[in-house]
């Protein structure tokens, strides 16, 4: 057991560091650091004037969405293409036959792949969050400075107590939503919901015979999960009108896709809602789950692919 | 790359379908337990529905399907921005309404969404120097103050919890519709949610002053000056002597007798 585990790991770092020299994951990343950067800019777009606190509500709602959106975004493009390109490498390169002529099990070959990837992803997720806590930083202080400058037009404002608790209210509210500890929430989230795309593109590409088919594919499928909700609540709900033919194909997309839009509660964490920790743990689980049955079924058809 | 044996395919297929059979259940259940969950806690913003579909376009739909829907919105709210400069009134109507659809806990777009037609529409259409009747001109008016309206009503049915929408409502009907009622209760709503600012309550006591509501206005500052502990009176955002000095001077004029003064010397 401890054995199988250290030749997983020994897998892991290997992909992780052969991962780490692709170009094309280290463009998608420098595009997403730069983006999520730039969205202090686009948060310049939205609509100006108002009161220091309505306008940095706009601003740095701007600037979340944004932010985690580019991490979402490059996050599952770099999952896609990494995973895509796992098996295609190794058999185009050959190395996997020197691997599995090893005493390596094929299980064990592919899990050490995945822990590569989840090691690849949370490297490139830490660099993006590390760029947002900059950005929101930034974002933060030019709030405080044109709160600052609006009161400063009023002349001695700093003698008067009463503006001066205006003035720190309104300062409060900028230093509140931008350091929300619920964005590490968010961030955790949309991590879980990368690595299941991830694992998608694993099961897909143990049988696929080009990434290209791999990429395409999972990416339909992560359209498809987004509207899985709306399946599986026809599929429940349905009434005599459905032709089998319908009835089919939605119970079959209820019962193989995951549900991925309950991950888009990450915007209402970042539009300022509360999200009690307990559903995010119960969103969590269910996404770890998901890609234990994942990884099981590619270890299935990994095992009897003839390679 | 050679076929695999029937029996070895039949025995893949069946080890699939035997895992993917014991998850379905479970799945299914599961996702519907999360969906039930959300629900209750209002986060489920949209159905992807024929006409927003329409309206979105197919990029942008396809955004809202990939998990995009806050940025979607984002850039439809920069449209809003366009359309005001523009001065597009109904055209900015229909975007701040495809923004609230789409996001409907971000209070952000019903707050300023409300703002741009209770106020900037209504305004320019009430001084339109294209519509020579003033009549017309204060109809137009009025119309995009109960648009402006609306969209804060809705605004508050979504998000309950956002003082500022309460305080802006309250400002619509105290500045725009001169309903210091409704006024003084919209701002009693707004101090009373979480983070909203000490100052506001104290308005509703001033608005029921405005509506000519002496009693309501004294029984407001008599309440605040009750609520607030001797620690509180003395913080600087509760302004002690402006609450003071309103309840004698209402004392006064309302002749309230003397053991039943908040200030009886």
């Amino acid at each position: 057991m401890i054995s199988s585990l250290q030749r997983i790991i020994v897998i892991g770092r290997n992909t992780l560091t052969e991962a780490v020299r692709q170009k094309v994951l280290n463009v998608l990343l420098i595009f997403a650091v730069v983006l999520v950067s730039c969205s202090v800019f686009i948060s310049q777009l939205a609509t100006p004037g108002l009161d220091p606190a309505g306008l940095f509500d706009e601003q740095i709602k701007f600037v979340k969405d944004f932010g985690c959106g580019a991490i979402g975004f490059f996050g599952f493009f770099i999952a896609l293409l990494s995973t895509a390109l796992l098996i295609p490498q190794e058999l185009h390169n050959r190395t996997i036959y020197t691997i599995l002529a090893k005493p390596v099990r094929r299980s064990e070959f592919l899990l050490g792949k995945f822990f590569g990837i989840i090691l690849l992803l949370a490297l490139c997720i830490s660099l993006m969050s590390l760029a947002f806590v900059v950005t929101l930083y930034v974002q933060e202080q030019v709030g405080l400075g044109v709160v600052d400058s609006t009161y400063e037009r009023m002349g001695d404002w700093k003698n008067n107590p009463h503006i001066v608790a205006m003035h720190d209210h309104d300062a409060a509210i900028i230093i509140s939503q931008v350091r929300d500890p619920q964005l590490v929430e968010a961030v955790v989230l949309l991590f879980a919901k990368i690595v299941m795309t991830a694992a998608i593109a694993l099961l897909i590409s143990t049988f696929a015979t080009s990434w290209i088919f791999t990429v395409i594919t999972t990416f339909m499928i992560y359209l498809i999960a987004h509207a899985e909700g709306l399946a599986r609540t026809f599929w429940l709900s349905q009434g005599a009108e459905s032709t089998i033919w319908q009835s089919a194909l939605v119970g079959l997309i209820s019962m193989l896709i995951p549900d991925m839009n309950s991950f888009t509660i990450v915007d209402e964490i970042l539009a300022g809602n509360h999200i009690p920790w307990s559903h995010a743990l119960n969103l969590l689980a269910y996404a770890n789950i998901y890609v234990i049955v994942l990884l099981a079924v590619s270890i299935v058809i990994f095992d009897y692919r003839e390679i | 790359m050679t076929t695999l044996p029937l029996a070895i395919r039949l025995r893949r297929a069946l080890l699939i379908a035997l895992i993917l059979g014991l998850w379905a259940p479970f799945k299914i259940a599961w996702e519907q337990n999360l969906a039930k969950q959300q629900d209750a806690l209002r986060y489920n913003g949209i159905v992807m529905t024929r006409r927003l579909r329409d309206d979105l376009g197919q990029g942008l739909t396809i955004g809202v399907l990939s998990g995009m829907r806050n940025i979607v919105a984002d850039l439809i709210w920069l449209q809003v921005t366009t359309a005001w400069e523009d001065q597009e009134w109904f055209r900015m109507g229909g975007l701040i309404n495809l923004c609230t659809s789409l996001q409907p806990r971000a209070p952000v777009f019903w707050d300023l969404g409300g703002w741009q037609l209770a106020w900037n529409a209504s305004v320019a259409a009430s001084h339109d120097p294209k519509q020579p009747d003033e009549l017309r001109r204060l109809k137009a008016g009025r119309f995009w103050v109960d648009k402006g309206l609306d969209v804060y009503l809705r605004g508050l049915e979504n998000n309950p919890q956002y003082w500022r929408l309460w305080s802006d409502t309250a400002m619509l009907y105290q500045q725009r519709l001169k309903d210091y009622h409704k006024a003084a209760y919209y701002y009693q709503q707004a101090s009373e949610r979480p983070n909203a600012p000490a100052y506001l309550e104290r308005f509703p006591a001033i608005m029921y002053g405005l509506a000519g509501d002496d009693q309501a206005a004294y029984d407001s500052w008599k309440a605040l000056w009750e609520r607030l502990t001797p620690a509180q009176r003395e913080m600087k955002e509760h302004w002690k002597e402006k609450i003071e000095s309103n309840i004698r001077q209402l004392e006064q004029k309302l002749s309230i007798p003397k053991e039943k003064r908040v200030f009886p010397n």
